[in-house]
């Protein structure tokens, strides 16, 4: 054009329109590929295995256990989440507010003795999150896992287990778990691992 | 419509004279600019939030659990046929066979002795019978490494039994001292 010789007058326009298609594609790549790393639950280091099955997405009660030996529960199904606390309310005799269901269908996990449940509910978010976790109480006097599981069980049957320990929980917490499922008759169950490639070896 | 009319006449509005505008048929040029920035913000919110999950996991079964009342009905398993593995605290780590302390041994992790000794386990056993004993102060990584030795050999049959005081008594004549068992874990 002989009008734009030598320079140019305008700056030069570049078409993003490529660039907006890729970054969206990525975009929905991550949220289709990942899930949400859940807040509440401990900070947990899993141990390793070369195991190939996948952990189940659906139908699972994971038992968390950190570190100190604290006991979580997490169940994957929401819509089975307000029955099964009604559930334990109705064994235990105690009233849940509507407004306390909602909020505990919200929640992925939880770890807090039923007593104490209540009014953390209550509370919101960011208070939840900086409340210290007493995790749920196993032991032989007052054994609430077990109850939360016969509970989970009845509202929904045909669901699977699955223990997520950190590497360094002393067995002996384990141990309480393991025997509180096999005295309710849950003997199949799962152990999260992360996967295990050959530069961890064994 | 009444109401569509309406924004027929506000879209294309008939001035005096003028006759009907349609609507421009030049292609319109947006800039995209901040479309792209929006689009890496979600972009980078998802990648920092989220976890590539990578999580798998060892089934196990366990058998009915027993009475401790009824434990001689439990039918025990023939000395010769069994290998005992008990994880130690402190990542340590001793295998059995039988009931005898004679053959107490120390292993590590790490190397392949344990792959070695079950596989000698599995060729000079007719029905071989493996059975983990995890003392209750030791790592959970522990066990889940004997689990997972085990599956990736051709052992066909294991258990995890409760650390108990005939299994101290064995340990400690081979001269592994550990603390006395007590029956109520918690």
């Amino acid at each position: 054009m002989a009008r734009n010789r030598g320079f140019f007058k305008k700056t030069p326009h570049l078409d993003m329109n490529p660039m907006v298609d890729m970054a969206f594609l990525l975009v929905t790549f991550f949220l289709l590929a990942t899930t949400f790393k859940l807040p509440e639950q401990a900070d947990i280091e899993l141990p390793y295995s070369y195991s190939e099955v996948d952990i189940p997405e659906t139908n699972l009660l994971t038992i968390t256990v950190d570190r100190q030996g604290l006991i979580y529960l997490s169940l994957s199904n929401h819509e089975f989440r307000r029955p099964w606390l009604n559930r334990m309310a109705s064994i235990y005799d105690m009233e849940i507010s509507r407004e306390a269901e909602e909020a505990f269908s919200e929640l992925s996990g939880f770890g807090l003795p039923l007593e104490e449940l209540k009014p953390w509910l209550r509370l919101d978010r960011k208070e939840q999150l900086a409340h210290k976790s007493r995790g749920i109480p196993a032991d032989t006097l007052n054994n609430e896992l077990s109850d939360w599981l016969i509970a989970a069980r009845s509202v929904q049957p045909g669901l699977r287990f699955a223990i997520k320990a950190d590497q360094v929980t002393p067995y002996r917490k384990l141990d309480r778990v393991i025997k509180t499922m096999t005295a309710n008759r849950i003997l199949r169950f799962n152990l999260v691992t992360e996967k295990r490639t050959e530069d961890e070896g064994i | 419509m009444k109401e569509f009319d309406e924004f027929e006449e506000f879209a294309n509005p008939i001035g005096e004279g003028r006759r009907k505008r349609t609507v421009s048929r030049e292609s319109v040029f947006t800039d995209m600019n901040a479309m792209v920035d929006l689009a890496f913000l979600l972009l980078t919110f998802f990648m920092l939030t989220t976890t590539m999950t990578k999580p798998n996991v060892i089934e196990l079964v366990m058998p009915v659990p027993s009475d401790e009342d009824r434990a001689e009905d439990v039918q025990p398993v023939k000395e010769s046929r069994a290998l005992t593995i008990v994880p130690f605290p402190n990542d340590e780590l001793y295998i059995f066979r039988g009931l005898s302390a004679e053959n107490v041994r120390e292993l590590s992790y790490d190397s392949g002795e344990l792959k070695a000794e079950l596989e000698d386990f599995m060729a000079v056993t007719d029905e071989p019978m493996v059975i983990v004993k995890p003392h209750p102060d030791s790592n959970y990584r522990n066990l889940v490494d004997i689990i997972d030795e085990i599956n990736q050999s051709a052992v066909r049959r294991y258990a995890i039994d409760d650390f108990r005081e005939p299994d101290r008594a064995i340990l400690a004549e081979a001269g592994i001292e550990s603390s006395a068992v007590k029956n109520e874990v918690e």
